[in-house]
């Protein structure tokens, strides 16, 4: 299974394919409720081990033009890329300021705490405009 | 390939996009559940819902991308009207912190038993393989979080639609035999699980999980080494990841490396500050409720999903068609799935498909024959052995977890 990006290409197009044809021309509750075919051996599926070895994915995006993009392009890329950030519901400025918070108390990100407040304006400004929303609903939690 | 926000689309233009869904790959595959807007995009029915999907990860199809680092990727709905068991390629995927090794050699790698037993050992994949009876269950693993958009009032976090759960047939061996191989002490209240990702400063707490000692030796709870027959894609935790059936997936941590037996309880980060649901029924508060008790998350509720209709589908007046989904049980297995076709005044029991053990994923469907024209609002819900059932009002707390409300769609008889 040592991979390289362009074996990783052919290797996923066969499910794919495979998907199709079961789709065309089996109804449930044919093979498709079935479990996957069985590849047992005297000692489970599992015969030989090999190297497993791939490469992720780089995030291109960088945070979008604003007073505080530097800041959130030199702190928030650190640890993680831009995109869950920006598909965030609309929250209010408040309730960036307890993420960046929760950000530097529970995770250890190195932003200066004189940096919080202008970091929070520029997301919510970012995240701004989308349609309206309830109350409130942070509650500071990882996960 | 990310881009940055976009504004939600018109409905009437969502709803002509959605019309011509049948161009790309889904449309091929059957019905989708949600809007396919393009073949590249999937609009999500809830704000700033617009996600890509995603080719680009190794060892998997086409995903639906919530971030791409660590990665979070969101298994399109309609893979799951095609089998009960999710195939690897299109399992998804959730990772916490970004140092991910890349590479893991099978012939360096060793799993470690220690603390608070007789020998602390390690064991190579071959020991695990050749040194075990081997175990297999069928279990969901499912997010904390799978469902977080549609909570309303919407909460932060990773914003997924019901995709963040997938069902697999899991081959391994018993925690409990490992365990005793070590030789668990008299005192010993938890085991500890810890696997090779890490934080990218050293300031981030370790992603670690524990479970009560004796849940860990219930026979159940195992290391898979293999997954639907294969090793795990390495998005999904080769070589080794713990597998907690009934259990929310927090517990089921990948890369498994290193199991700790404690004598006191785990006061890590991710146990004890993380992962945290109101103690109520359902993890169900009014926002902004204060002094509620909060407990680890634990136990998985009853959920049941359409996954050959959708909202806004076009039905026949007068012909039968086959209305069919999944559904499981939870922490305990399937009892009943029951269908209504009228906003949930009169309730059915579904037909229900093979079944491949109390913690899988299993097959329901009705015929379903609509006589007066019109919308009709379909509706589903699952009872578990344990008398669970799923509610009508939808769950809320603050951190986007345990939505299991039952699920409806309307569809259109003309």
């Amino acid at each position: 299974m040592e991979m390289s990006p362009r074996g990783i290409v052919l290797v996923s197009a066969i499910p794919i394919l495979l998907g199709i044809a079961l789709a065309a021309g089996l109804t449930w509750p044919g093979t498709v409720d079935s479990a996957p075919a069985a590849k047992e051996a005297a000692n489970g599926p599992v015969k030989k081990w090999t190297k497993v070895s791939v490469e992720l994915p780089a995030s291109q995006t960088a945070f979008p033009p604003g007073d505080g993009a530097v800041i959130a392009n030199a702190q928030c890329l650190i640890c993680h890329s831009a995109g869950m950030v920006l598909r965030q519901p609309p929250l209010t400025q408040d309730e960036w300021v307890g993420e960046i918070n929760k950000m530097r108390n529970a995770y250890g990100a190195a932003l200066p705490a004189d940096q919080v407040d202008a970091l929070a304006k520029y997301l919510h400004s970012i995240n701004d405009g989308q349609s309206p929303r309830g109350s409130s609903t942070v509650d500071g939690q990882g996960g | 390939m990310q881009r940055s926000l976009f504004p939600p689309l018109p409905l009437s233009r969502r709803r002509f996009l959605s019309g011509v869904s049948g161009l790309g790959l889904t449309g091929l595959l059957g019905a989708s559940a949600w809007d396919a807007v393009a073949a590249d995009l999937v609009e999500f029915p809830f704000v700033n819902g617009r996600r890509e999907l995603a080719t680009n990860f190794p060892q998997k199809g086409a995903m639906i991308l919530q971030r791409t680092r660590p990665p979070l990727l969101e298994t399109p709905f309609e893979v799951f009207d095609q089998g009960v068991f999710t195939p690897n390629d299109r399992f998804y995927v959730r990772w916490h912190l970004a140092n991910i090794p890349t590479e893991v050699d099978p012939a360096t790698f060793r799993l470690n038993i220690r603390g608070h037993v007789d020998q602390p050992i390690q064991l190579t994949l071959d020991d695990l393989v050749r040194g075990f009876k081997p175990f297999e269950i069928a279990a969901v693993n499912q997010c904390s979080g799978n469902s977080r958009g549609f909570f309303s009032p919407r909460v932060p976090g990773g914003e997924w639609a019901n995709g963040a759960m997938g069902n697999a047939r899991w081959t391994g061996v018993r925690l409990k035999d490992v365990l005793d191989r070590a030789g668990v002490k008299a005192g010993a209240l938890q085991a500890r699980f810890n696997g090779l990702d890490t934080g990218v400063v050293p300031q981030t707490p370790d992603f670690m999980k524990s479970l009560a000692i004796d849940h860990a030796r219930d026979g159940e709870v195992m290391i898979a080494y293999a997954m639907n027959g294969e090793p795990l894609p390495l998005l999904n935790g080769f070589p080794l990841r713990l597998v907690v059936p009934g259990w929310y997936a927090t517990y089921w941590v990948k890369m498994l490396d290193d199991i700790e037996v404690l004598d006191k309880p785990d006061d890590n980060f991710w146990m004890t500050k993380a992962y945290l649901i109101p103690d109520t029924p359902f993890a169900n508060i009014v926002p902004g409720q204060k002094d509620v008790k909060m407990v680890p998350i634990n136990r998985m509720l009853p959920r049941s999903f359409f996954t050959n209709v959708k909202d806004g589908a076009v039905l026949k007046v007068g012909q039968t068609t086959t209305v069919r989904g999944i559904a499981f049980g939870g922490d305990t297995a399937l009892a009943k799935v029951l269908f209504s076709a009228d906003s949930g005044s009169r309730w059915q029991e579904a037909r229900l498909g093979s079944d491949h053990g109390k913690y899988s994923f299993r097959r329901w469907e009705v015929p379903l024959r609509l006589s007066s024209p019109g919308s009709h609002q379909l509706m589903i819900k699952a009872v578990n052995a344990a008398g669970s059932v799923q509610p009508d009002r939808a769950n809320w707390n603050g951190a986007g977890f345990m939505r299991n409300v039952i699920e409806s769609v309307s569809v259109q008889a003309a």
